[in-house]
């Protein structure tokens, strides 16, 4: 099944860095904003389209 | 013995200094330069042969040999005696309930407390009494330090790098502790949690990893009740757990002799300590609101939160100095996320040493 990772814009760096140390360093993923925990129901929305959006470029680009 | 690491050449003492700092392998502070006959004494006293496999951090398959260990052992400052510990340290760490990567990596900055048990402990001359959270002997210090430097220099867990901490906190520089076995009647941490027989009790050396925050210090100077000593203990465990977290996980306390002292005249045990502790350290979720996380309490104000899932997941360690009625609550990072894992220090029988 496919599967999409989403980093908040605080990981970037860490997930290109697991990326490599996995030895996939050109690993996609989407990016939203951070944080998460105290977004408002509006906030977790955008995220979620912001997200929805990327992963459907990803995966159909692969 | 054959050793595989790729080799450095340098002049002197000080061009090593620099060539370690250079590539990052250092925390900062100078390292013993980890020559042929250095690393390979302490694979000999250990009897592991360096491809000897400790372990495997299972998140990212990597794995962590004897050579690369002894390697950063003697770095950090090991003579042979202290790497059969480190290396006991490293298969605690590395056990499947603890769980490594996360505590490595979270934001919620923990560090990993090492806490040694039995013989070893005056064999390699640890200290467990003056300030004993805050200052370390030779062979503690030196026994995080390698720790220390195996997850750096192996696992990448530098800060910015697999480390996240948002703040960290100073027992990532080195959180070594001894258990003060000899001044309490009570059955050492090793020998509870490793199930000890009691004719074998005090002859097991062993080494405890937790997923720990920092201490937080407690001081009840004014009773002698031990039920009233383990409500201040659990007073500031519920401030944890409104705080920090409020999942279960493993709490250390320590327990310094004045303390003790108290609860030996009442006859209480470490299990009775315990089974205190733990009725008494739970909040309820409502509790958060006072404490401004009422967002998240919704409608469950009433479900309530033990600090501990059983009795046995408080991790009792009697050391301290001798005067002053101060304890230490050293909550766990996030909960359940890790458990405590205890490992009896023992040389490789089966190893052949190449």
């Amino acid at each position: 099944m496919p599967a999409i990772s989403v980093m908040t814009s605080a990981f970037i760096d860490a997930a290109e860095l697991m990326a490599r140390v996995q030895g996939v360093p050109d690993h996609p993923f989407t990016v939203i904003e951070h944080p998460i925990a105290s977004a408002d129901a509006a906030g977790l929305e955008a995220r979620a389209e912001t997200a929805v959006e990327q992963a459907v470029r990803v995966l159909v680009a692969h | 013995m054959q050793l595989t690491s790729s080799r450095i050449s340098v002049d002197d003492l000080a061009e090593a200094q620099e060539a370690c700092h250079a590539r990052g392998w250092t925390d900062g502070l100078p390292v013993v330069p980890p020559t042929d006959e250095a690393v390979a004494a302490c694979l000999e006293w250990a009897m592991l042969p360096p491809d000897h496999l400790i372990g495997i951090e299972p998140v990212r398959a990597r794995s962590i040999t004897a050579e690369k260990a002894a390697v950063n052992a003697v770095m950090a400052g090991c003579l042979p005696p202290h790497f059969p510990v480190v290396v006991t340290a490293l298969t605690a760490l590395l056990q499947p309930q603890f769980g490594l990567h996360g505590p490595t990596a979270s934001t919620g900055g923990c560090a990993l407390l090492l806490i040694v048990n039995g013989p070893i402990r005056h064999e390699l001359a640890m200290d467990a009494t003056f300030s004993v959270l805050g200052g370390a002997d030779r062979s503690r210090a030196v026994i995080a330090r390698a720790v220390r430097l195996v997850l750096a220099n192996v696992l990448d867990v530098k800060p910015g790098g697999i480390d996240r901490s948002t703040l960290g906190h100073p027992g990532k520089l080195g959180y070594c502790i001894a258990e003060d076995e000899e001044a309490t009647g009570w059955i050492s941490l090793g020998d509870q949690r490793l199930g000890t027989a009691p004719a074998e009790r005090g002859h097991v050396s062993s080494v405890t990893a937790v997923a720990s925050m920092a201490p937080r210090q407690v001081m009840n100077e004014w009773t002698t009740d031990p039920t009233e000593l383990c409500e201040t203990l659990a007073a500031e465990i519920r401030a944890s757990q409104l705080n920090y977290s409020i999942w279960p996980g493993n709490y250390v306390v320590v327990l310094p002799p004045q303390l003790r002292k108290h609860f030996d005249a009442a006859g209480w045990t470490k299990n009775d300590i315990a089974a205190c502790v733990y009725e008494r350290a739970r909040v309820r979720r409502g509790d958060w609101a006072s404490v401004g996380k009422g967002a998240i309490v919704k409608d469950r104000a009433e479900r309530e939160h033990p600090a501990l899932e059983s009795p046995e997941d408080l991790l009792i360690v009697a050391a301290g100095g001798p005067a002053g009625g101060f304890a230490a609550v050293i909550p766990p990072w996030l909960g359940t996320r890790s458990h405590a894992a205890t490992v009896a220090v023992g040389a490789c029988v089966d190893c052949e040493v190449r």
